[in-house]
Parts: structure tokens; C-alpha cells; sequence
């Protein structure tokens, strides 16, 4: 095997693939990164959970393949100067060169790299950037916690055109709806994609314009979801379990409706926040025309802030947890955010404004904290 | 308080909780620090009383702590008896006690065969059966560690022995599992479920909920 590439291409595309690279490999092997050259050169990488593999334009000498330490690669592709980066095999070794640096890497047995999984059937695309921001505004609320491995996930539905996606840790919930393109017009699947890949993955495939999904039929076996944009395709095993109904956690109808800026609203909670105490909550009151952020009580060291806002129903008083608040705020994309409120015991409803960016496709429901908590 | 022996010390007048015990031991607090006196003598060691000033002088080494005592807040005597002992929290016994009432926790249609099931080697925290029949020998942890996975392996290797149960399934199931541990116990086909203690005990958080 022999081929030369540019520094900067062969860089990006073996740190992306190393991101899959297991931390604690249970097989040696799976701690290599596959170079598989023909016309092309393919890198992948295997975690039995998850599967990467890049793909570039390299000017090839001699096809071939070859397994080395993913890791050492990656670093070293990181360092090496931006010149040409010519690879080749020699017997068991494997050399790196560039410029006057060279790199001689021990091989691991290729035979003994599992095959990566199939990438399931084509189900249709999706605006690379659109798909990157749904995913990120959405996965911010998925759960952390292992004792319920259900809601560490995203739970995707797709519907024709419309996908939603969903995540909840039971003190917030994100729903973001958006439009694709489905392969058949009359689609219909569900999927739990573990929340942290599908973040990373969204993110990462916003070097081509589309993404293609793919979602394995749920006939038995095991759930897979692909996806595949500008070279780049990765797969991950689903998880099992039944997501929480969620569509009915919104109320029906709600007291009262405020707004506010944005920027200065998230910046005053962060602000009023800073005496607030681990799991003490801002309190906020909206009354016509004013928002009075408060935080820390009694004996403690204490903030008030007081902003403008529009009410439009019942003045209402309500407390929140501050970063989970934060984090919704971060999450509408919209200068303007609307609170919907029914009481200051039941969930409250985070949106953008409508209309200047259709904001209104994402839902960031709150449960608040008592009072007096 | 004067403390003469292989080094001196002195604590300046001032009011002192002064604990005797009947070991003999004499320890003096102040109203901090918890358990550790400011200074004590350990037994054995003998107390001697002459008016204002009390001599704990101890027995082998000859270390002596002088108490000069002003006045006597409250001075009273207590009888404790027999000390029954530290009694450990138990968890890994409850733990086991409430997964098996609550078995479907690791999966819809899971039935305990039961608790405790015996092996050559000892018994397994509990064995049931998951929702297609097939038996799963569970392992129960507080802290699910590398040990715990190799334990549950030795059990597996033996039931997998018996053809009225076999194959039987592996699941290692703790408050918390190591990531060590998780890898092990994946590379070897067994499952890890993280418990959630306060939810099958049914004590739910005071931070109010969605659902």
C-alpha cells in the first residue's frame, strides 16, 4: 500500500473517524484505525457501539490495507507540517512521511478487525445544518443518568415529511419538529438514538450540504441508525425501551404569555443566579410591563434584577432551576422568547417568537421548583 | 488542663465537656470537631481526685493529664450497658430484596425464579427469567466493580452446566458500575443495568417532576 495526500485533508479526516475509537478497547484490534486504500482511501473505526468511516481523495501508488493505532495516528497527523503526507507499508511497518519528519508504526493483525456493520436502508436526507441545530437544541435536555438508559436517548419520529425529535430527563422536556426529505412519501419509523452520539454525529456532518439517514426496518435483530454526508458515515446501534409520551406533558391551554429578550434575560438569570446556592432555584415575576429576577433567601447572600417584559393574562411568580432555564434559553434560536405559563406548580412552555425564524418549531417544556424551595 | 509526659500541653481555662469512661479512659472536648478530643489520656490509666484538681496518671508509661477544675457546670453519670454494635447500612441486602419485588426493573415480562439461588460455589443474588423464558442469573452490587463481573462469570460457567437451566444469561446490576467493569462485562455477554436505590424504594426526589 502506497498513496500521498494533503496534510490538512488526511488530518481532518483521521481525527474525525478516532472519535469512535473505543477508550478501553476489550480486543486489542479495535484500537486500530482501518486504512483501506483503492480509489480512494477509507478510514474506519469500530466500537461494536458505534461505527465511523471517512472517506478522501488521495493519490494512490500501490491499494492496500492496513490496521495501525488509531490514536498515535491521529496525533501525529495532527503535528505533522502542511506538506504532502505520502503513507506506505513496508513488510509489517508502516511509515508516515512529511516534509523531513517520518514515522515508522507497528501494524495490528487487519484480519482480526470485525467487519463494520451494514449501513441500513436509505430513508431520505436532510439539510446538513438544519439536522446539526434540531439535534443540539433537542439533546441538551436528554438525561445523563444510567438508571434510566431511556431517556439518555433522542427519540426520532418520522412521519412522510415531518421528523420529530424529542428528549426529556424528566424535569425538561425539547421537542423540535422539521421537514426532510423521505425516500417514499408515506414513511413511518420510530428510533431511539443514544442522545451524546447523535449530538457529536450531527455536528460532525456539516462538512457536506445533506445528510442521508438510514434507518434499519424494526424487524427484530437489533435497531441501527446511519448517516452519511460530505464523505463521512457513521453508524450506532439504537436503544431499546418505550419513550415516554410525551406530546401530552404540554398543557392544553395556558394563563399567561410573556416576553422577553433573549440575550439580556439569559444574561440576568446567569447574573441573579451566581448567589444562588447548588439546587436553589431564580424566581421570577412577571407583572404587566416587568420581570423581577430573584435569587438566594434568608440568611444568605441574595440578588434581585429587574428587566423589561410584555405579559399578556395573569401576573405570575415561578421558580426555576437556573441552568435547566439557561439551557432552554440557549436552545429557541430566537431574539425573543415567549414563556407560556398556566401555574406557578405546573410546567411552563419556552418558544421563540414566530416568524423571524420560525422559531416556533421547537418547544422547550420547564418543570418549575417550588417556591419556596 | 496540664499534660505532662513525653510532651506538654497545656488548654488554657475555659469551659470543657471532660468525658470519663469506664475503661478508665479520660477525654476532654470542646464544642467542636465531633468525635476528637482536644485531649485525652487512653486506658488504662487511673484517676486520682484531691479538691479542685484531678491527676489521670497512666499506668504503664507514668504520662500524666492534670485537670484543674473552677466550677462544675453539670455533673452527671450514665450507665450505657452492652454496646450491641455498628449495624451497616445493608444495601446490597436490600438492594437484592427490592429488585426481586420489582424484577421487571431489568426488563418487561422478567419473573424471578428465586433469591439467593444456590450453587456449588455459593449462591446468586437472584435468578429469574426474562420475558422469552430464558433464564438470567443476576449479580447485585453497590458499587459494580471488575471483581463483581468476575464473580458473576464463575456463576454463569456452573449454571451454564445444568441442562435444566442452560443457556442462562449474565446480568450485573449496581448503583453504579465502573466503567472497567461495564467493558468486562460486555466483552463477555453480560448486561449492566445501573439501579436507581431512593426509586425502588419508592422515595422520589423533592425536585418536582415532568412525569
Amino acid at each position: 500500500m502506497k498513496f500521498r495526500v494533503d496534510r490538512d485533508v488526511l488530518a481532518e479526516a483521521v481525527a474525525w473517524t478516532a472519535r469512535t475509537l473505543p477508550v478501553r478497547p476489550p480486543v486489542p484490534v479495535l484500537a486500530g484505525m482501518l486504512l483501506d486504500v483503492d480509489e480512494r482511501l477509507r478510514l474506519s473505526s469500530f466500537d461494536y457501539e458505534v461505527s465511523a468511516q471517512g472517506s478522501v481523495d488521495v493519490d494512490v501508488e500501490e491499494p492496500g490495507s492496513v490496521l495501525v493505532s488509531g490514536r498515535l495516528l491521529a496525533e501525529i497527523t495532527r503535528s505533522l507540517d502542511s506538506q504532502p503526507v505520502e503513507i506506505s507499508t513496508d513488510g509489517s511497518k508502516v511509515t508516515v512521511a512529511c516534509g523531513g519528519a517520518k514515522f515508522t508504526l507497528l501494524t495490528l493483525p487487519a484480519e482480526d478487525y470485525p467487519s463494520l456493520p451494514d449501513m441500513p436502508q436509505l430513508s431520505g436526507a436532510v439539510g446538513s445544518d438544519v439536522f446539526a441545530s434540531a439535534v443540539g437544541q433537542v439533546a441538551v435536555a436528554a438525561g445523563r443518568d444510567d438508571t434510566l438508559p431511556v431517556l439518555t436517548g433522542v427519540r426520532v419520529e418520522i412521519e412522510g415529511e415531518k421528523v420529530t425529535l424529542a428528549s426529556t430527563d424528566r424535569y425538561r422536556l425539547a421537542v423540535r419538529e422539521l421537514t426532510w426529505k423521505p425516500q417514499q412519501p408515506d414513511i413511518s419509523a420510530i428510533a431511539l438514538v443514544p442522545a451524546k452520539t447523535l449530538a457529536d454525529t450531527a455536528k460532525s456532518l456539516t462538512s457536506g450540504a445533506e445528510v442521508a439517514i438510514a434507518l434499519s426496518s424494526e424487524t427484530g435483530g437489533e435497531g441501527m441508525i446511519g448517516f452519511e454526508g460530505g464523505g463521512r458515515r457513521t453508524t450506532t446501534r439504537l436503544l431499546d425501551g418505550e419513550f415516554p409520551k410525551f406530546r401530552a406533558l404540554f398543557p392544553n391551554e395556558t394563563n399567561s404569555l410573556a416576553e422577553v429578550q433573549t440575550g439580556p434575560f439569559a444574561e440576568a438569570v446567569k447574573r441573579v443566579a451566581l448567589v444562588a446556592e447548588r439546587n436553589t432555584p431564580v424566581r421570577l415575576a412577571f407583572s404587566q410591563g416587568e420581570l423581577v429576577l430573584e435569587a438566594g433567601t434568608g440568611d444568605e447572600a441574595q440578588a434581585v434584577e429587574s428587566m423589561e417584559a410584555t405579559l399578556e393574562g395573569d401576573d405570575i411568580k415561578i421558580a426555576f432551576n437556573p441552568q435547566f432555564l439557561l439551557d432552554g434559553l440557549a436552545a429557541i434560536d430566537s431574539d425573543v422568547a415567549r414563556l407560556h405559563f398556566t401555574t406557578s406548580t405546573k410546567p411552563a412552555v419556552i418558544t421563540g417568537k414566530p416568524g423571524d425564524d420560525g422559531g416556533a418549531d421547537y418547544r422547550y417544556l420547564l418543570m418549575p421548583v417550588r417556591l419556596n424551595a | 488542663m496540664d499534660y505532662v509526659g513525653r510532651l506538654t500541653a497545656h488548654l488554657p481555662m475555659a469551659p470543657r465537656l471532660v468525658l470519663m469512661k469506664s475503661d478508665g479512659s479520660v477525654s476532654i472536648h470542646a464544642d467542636d470537631r465531633a468525635y476528637k478530643p482536644l485531649n485525652w489520656m487512653n486506658p488504662p490509666c487511673t484517676a486520682r481526685e484531691e479538691e479542685d484538681v484531678w491527676t489521670v496518671t497512666h499506668d504503664k508509661s507514668g504520662e500524666k493529664l492534670i485537670l484543674t477544675i473552677e466550677e462544675i457546670l453539670h455533673d452527671s453519670s450514665h450507665e450505657l450497658g452492652v454496646d450491641p454494635g455498628l449495624v451497616k447500612d445493608g444495601v446490597e441486602a436490600h438492594l437484592q430484596e427490592l429488585l426481586a419485588g420489582h424484577i421487571t426493573t431489568l426488563g418487561d415480562g422478567y419473573t424471578l425464579i428465586r433469591r439467593e439461588f444456590p450453587t456449588a460455589i455459593g449462591p446468586v443474588d437472584i435468578l429469574c427469567r426474562d420475558g422469552a423464558g430464558g433464564t438470567v442469573a443476576v449479580e447485585i452490587k453497590r458499587r459494580g466493580e471488575i471483581d463483581g463481573v468476575e464473580q458473576l462469570t464463575r456463576y454463569l460457567e456452573l449454571l451454564n452446566r445444568d441442562p435444566m437451566l442452560r443457556p442462562v444469561r449474565g446480568i450485573f446490576a449496581a448503583q453504579e458500575i465502573k466503567p472497567q467493569a461495564k467493558v468486562l462485562a460486555l466483552d463477555r455477554g453480560i448486561g449492566c443495568v445501573t439501579l436507581d436505590y431512593n426509586g425502588l424504594r419508592g422515595i422520589e426526589s423533592d425536585v418536582p417532576t415532568l412525569f
